[in-house]
């Protein structure tokens, strides 16, 4: 139940503004609460004072009132018995007089005023019915049914004015006689209530009645805006029907002395909750502080602790007494393999290499002895794999900081890589100076600093080398200050033997003789290289040795990495190449020997890679042969591709690629342009170069083999000349042998049939047959006879013949055919023609075609036969067409100049005469052709030479 | 057996006669007609077809003729093989010696031999003998 409540408070107490507010609520509330409470008292004391008010302001009217009530009961006491009133004016006036509220009175029998004091004033009320007026008759019925006196009004008075009139109803003998009456001054009756002595500050008096007529409520007296409805206490007077009002003003002084007090509730409630959320806060911001302190001593141990761990160094805590390990990172864990556990069963002196304990107790000592405050030391540990690693150790004693703690922090480095690397670049540095020792090539360390800086001095360096150049030819005395500026820092042995010299020593006293004239110049490359900061150069040069002989070097110059700016250390070789230069000449000459031989060489011999058929080498012959020089085939990289005659240029190439990709070594025969643009043959002989087992390139030689070309063709062309001739003599035996045949045969049967025949008559017939077949086989070798001679006739006698004349002649033997107008011959042989040739074959020639066109014309129309003359390049031809029957050519085009064909059934063709033509015509070296369509004509054309 | 018909296409009225002699001498044959040229024996062959007229069995035929030779007339043979019901035996038989034409007719199934002139009655026999 107590820490629930505490629970509570602690609530409260962590949250100060919610618990100001909270208690600022509480107070506004009670002071709220007071206050209303005392404007509550002043309420019901300001309406205890109305109603008082009122009350006395009801008695005034109602004393009045009954005294009106005595006055008209006195006035009715002066009627008698008659109904007429006696002494009337008399008593009236000592009515008025003793009841000053009084301004007249009335007698009114019947309901008609007929008496009134005083009358002055009041006359015009006379004689008045009451019972007629309508504005009166409701009130003055009204009396008489309560039997009691009844104040009417208050009302428009006929004599003027506002008033009201009590009516006290007189009855004489239990009749109804009239009225006794009086008439009060609306403003008298006022003034007797003690209106007047209202304090008007505070309220308003109403006066009300409700209209008997209208039976609304009408007011009388003039009505205030500014009341509160609710403030208001009425009364009733009976007597009359008035209602009497007393209504409170709008009156604010009323809380006029509240607010002095509210504001002061408000402000020390406000107050009180200020002071209580400071006062809450204040612990609050405490523990915050202490928070964030908090926080920042645990960071810091945080950091601490990470530092710790996470140190790319390995760090421990160690017993200085001990050498044990109280706390180790676990950097320093890892170093020496050992986990953090068993790292703190050991101390220092178990890890140590055996070689560094001693050196590391004796600083430990002095430590610990305070004579010092922290060691540095650079030692080995072992670890746990039994590996040596190197490290900085650093140790600080914290017993100084804390007297108490007799404890060391140590800082261990790894640094077993340093070590390594350092080890290394002894052993290189190691190495080399035994390589430089031991090479077999002469070699030199210098020092070229001194130069550098020479040339610094004379605003050298960066210039352009050929301004350097030419300045350091104008003045050798710098390039010469400069060699004496070289120090030699180390030669080796080769080199010391190379230049015939004992001793470095000596090497350097007697540095300039070493210098040959090219070495000096050489020496200005040198220089340049310094200026332009180049680190490596080579060229060839000569070196004098000790004899004064001059020696081939290879000069090589290498600065050390490292010393690139400075140029302090530049490694020099100077190969011996004495024996390399002479074989280089031999080579040389040797291959000059061998290219002057090949330049010998009948041909043109080549050389192309084996990729790109580009030529590296073409002997000087190409000038001869193509009258290109070789610098034209090399420069042009397609040049032999171009230059091959465009016939043979695709299979060539693709020959000549096919069997490279064969890597056979091939052989083949092309023609090839020259400059002048004549074809040459060419025997182009390729053999494939191999390099060490791989084809590299292609070699070869191109001889001009176009004479033996010419002359195979000549060959060739006789050959073929002989074959056809061979082929035709072959054909013609046939023809003989068939021609003859056909007769022979015929022959042998008819002999047979003779030797088998048994009468006479039949022998005659068949001797008669015989000799029609022998005169038959006669005429064919009269033919035969004919075409051989044609043949042998070979140094045939020619003229010269004037062609359109010879035709004339020759076609008059159709003059009989020409006369009867079956035939017309056109010639169109121009006048002039001429031709050498043999008449005797010409006319025989002309006779047989014309005699054929008229053998084989057309039935249906006239035959005419057409002779041109068409002369063309280097043949002339002689053209007959006519338009004949033709022939079909593609059925007999190959038989139409054969002995004995014939294509029709014309009884007279025998099949000689083309045959005989054909003979004739190639007699004379020309040769005959045929264009014929059936039915449409036939063209012979002759070529003649 | 029965006499056969046997057809003479040549060119060479000699031969015609000496033919004809031959054959009527030796007996061995029904009918005996000559041609021409290979043209008109053509048409007399694709005109008995057309009556649906009895074939000849045996044709000699010689090869140089005008008009149509002995290969045309074996061409235009070969296109109406199809329509003759008997086969037609034909015997080249000419005065050429040229390897050529002794080639040629082994090209053609229906030619069974190549005959030299002069024919004899014993050729005759053997042609008859072998239908």
């Amino acid at each position: 139940m107590k820490i629930k409540n505490n629970k509570y408070i602690d609530w409260f107490l962590t949250k100060p503004k919610t618990t100001g507010f909270i208690i600022f609520l509480i107070l506004i509330v009670g002071v709220a609460f007071t206050i209303f409470q005392r404007i509550q008292i002043i309420r019901e004391n300001e309406h205890r004072a109305m109603r008082s008010t009122l009350e006395n302001l009801h008695q005034n009217i109602d004393q009045s009132l009954k005294n009106c009530y005595t006055t008209t009961l006195t006035l009715a006491l002066t009627i008698n018995d008659n109904g007429t009133p006696e002494n009337f004016d008399s008593i009236s006036a000592q009515l008025i007089a003793s009841n000053n509220s009084i301004s007249a009175v009335q007698l009114v029998p019947n309901g008609i005023i007929k008496y009134i004091y005083p009358l002055k004033g009041n006359e015009s009320a006379l004689n008045l019915n009451l019972f007629n007026t309508p504005s009166v008759k409701y009130e003055a019925l009204k009396s008489i049914a309560n039997k009691k006196m009844y104040f009417a009004g208050p009302l428009v008075l006929k004599q003027g004015g506002i008033g009201i009139v009590g009516r006290l109803p007189v009855y004489k003998k239990n009749k109804f006689w009239g009225f006794s009456a009086v008439v009060i001054k609306f403003q008298d009756l006022l003034r007797i209530s003690g209106i007047k002595s209202i304090d008007t500050t505070k309220y308003y008096f109403q006066f009300s009645k409700r209209n008997p007529n209208t039976q609304k409520e009408d007011f009388f007296l003039p009505i205030q805006k500014d009341v509160y409805k609710n403030e208001q206490i009425s009364t009733i007077i009976p007597d009359g029907n008035w209602k009497l009002y007393l209504i409170a003003k709008k009156q604010i002084y009323y809380y006029s002395d509240l607010y002095i007090p509210s504001i002061l509730g408000f402000i020390s409630a406000l107050l009180l909750g200020v002071f209580v959320t400071i006062l809450l806060n204040k612990p609050k911001q405490l523990q915050q502080l202490v928070s964030i302190q908090e926080k920042m001593i645990f960071d810091n141990e945080i950091k601490f602790k990470t530092i710790f761990d996470r140190a790319p160094v390995g760090i421990a805590l160690v017993d200085a007494n001990t050498g044990g390990f109280l706390e180790i990172n676990s950097k320093f864990c890892e170093l020496i393999g050992y986990s953090e556990e068993e790292m703190k069963t050991k101390d220092y002196q178990s890890i140590t290499h055996p070689k560094d304990l001693l050196s590391n107790e004796l600083v430990a000592t002095e430590l610990q002895e305070g004579k010092i405050s922290e060691y540095k030391l650079k030692k080995r540990y072992i670890t746990k794999f039994g590996k040596i690693i190197w490290t900085n150790l650093i140790v600080t004693s914290l017993s100084k900081a804390n007297k108490k703690l007799n404890t060391n922090i140590s800082i261990v480095e790894d640094i077993t890589l340093q070590h390594q690397i350092l080890e290394d670049l002894k052993k290189n540095e190691k190495q080399f100076k035994s390589l430089f020792k031991s090479s077999p090539i002469p070699l030199w360390e210098v020092d070229l600093s001194l130069v550098k800086n020479y040339l610094r001095d004379l605003n050298l360096i960066n210039k352009s080398s050929i301004k350097v150049t030419s300045y350091f030819e104008q003045n050798p005395e710098v390039v010469r200050k400069c060699f004496s500026l070289v120090k030699i820092t180390a030669v080796n042995y080769k080199c010391l033997q190379l230049l015939n010299i004992t001793t470095k020593n000596e090497l350097i006293a007697n540095l300039e003789q070493v210098l040959h004239t090219d070495t000096l110049n050489d020496f200005i490359k040198q220089l340049i290289a310094i200026i332009e900061n180049d680190n490596q150069l080579a060229y060839d040069t000569k070196i004098i040795n000790s004899n004064g002989e001059a020696i081939d070097i290879h000069f090589t110059w290498n600065v050390i990495k490292g010393h690139e700016k400075t140029f302090e250390r530049v490694i020099i070789s100077t190969e011996d190449i004495t024996s390399r230069k002479r074989h280089e000449k031999l080579i040389i000459d040797s291959r000059k020997k061998v290219e002057s031989l090949i330049n010998t060489i009948d041909g043109i011999v080549w050389e192309c890679d084996i990729e790109t058929f580009t030529f590296t080498f073409v002997s000087k012959k190409v000038e001869q042969i193509l009258g290109y020089t070789s610098e034209e085939w090399i420069n042009e990289p397609d040049f032999w591709k171009n230059h091959i005659h465009p016939e043979d240029r695709d299979w060539a190439l693709e020959y000549c690629s096919l069997k490279t990709k064969e890597l056979s070594n091939h052989d083949f025969e092309y023609r090839m342009i020259c400059k002048s643009g004549a074809v040459i043959w060419l025997r182009d002989m390729v053999n494939i170069n191999f390099r060490n087992g791989k084809a590299v390139s292609l070699e070869g030689i191109m001889i001009d083999i176009t004479k033996s070309k010419n002359i195979e063709n000549e060959l060739s062309n006789s050959f073929n000349l002989v074959s056809k001739q061979n082929e035709r003599l072959l054909n013609f035996s046939y023809i003989i042998s068939h021609n003859l045949r056909s007769h022979t045969s015929n022959i042998a049967s008819i002999i047979s049939l003779i030797k088998a025949s048994e009468n006479e008559q039949e022998k005659r017939q068949l001797m008669e047959l015989l000799i029609s077949v022998s005169d038959l086989l006669n005429e064919t070798m009269v033919h035969l006879n004919e075409v051989i001679n044609i043949r042998t006739n070979i140094g045939l006698a020619t003229e010269q013949l004037n062609l359109k004349d010879f035709a004339d002649n020759a076609t008059k033997i159709f003059s009989k055919q020409l006369l009867s107008e079956e035939v017309v011959i056109r010639n169109l042989i121009p006048q002039k023609t001429t031709i050498i040739y043999n008449p005797a074959y010409l006319e025989s020639i002309l006779y047989n075609i014309i005699s054929n066109a008229i053998k084989y014309s057309h039935p249906d129309r006239k035959t005419i036969i057409t002779l041109k003359w068409l002369k063309g390049k280097d043949k002339n031809i002689l053209q007959i067409s006519d338009n004949g029957i033709g022939i079909d050519l593609v059925k007999n085009g190959n038989k139409i100049f054969g002995l004995y064909k014939t294509f029709t059934n014309a009884p007279n063709s025998k099949g000689v005469g083309l045959f005989i033509t054909k003979n004739q015509i190639e007699a004379m070296g020309g040769t005959i052709t045929v264009e014929s369509e059936s039915n449409e004509g036939t063209t012979f054309k002759i070529e003649i030479l | 057996m029965s006499l056969k018909t046997i057809w003479v296409i040549d060119d060479d009225p000699i031969y015609q006669i000496i033919v004809s002699k031959i054959i009527s001498k030796s007996e061995l044959f029904l009918s005996f007609s000559s041609f021409e040229n290979g043209k008109i024996a053509i048409d007399t062959l694709k005109k008995m077809l057309d009556k649906n007229e009895v074939l000849p069995n045996i044709i000699l035929l010689d090869i140089n003729m005008p008009i149509m030779d002995g290969w045309e007339f074996m061409d235009e043979m070969v296109l109406l093989k199809s329509k003759i019901n008997n086969p037609i035996q034909i015997y080249i038989v000419s005065s050429s010696i040229a390897l050529e034409d002794k080639n040629k007719a082994k090209e053609y199934p229906e030619i069974i031999a190549y005959l030299s002139k002069p024919i004899t009655t014993n050729d005759l026999i053997l042609i008859a003998a072998s239908n």
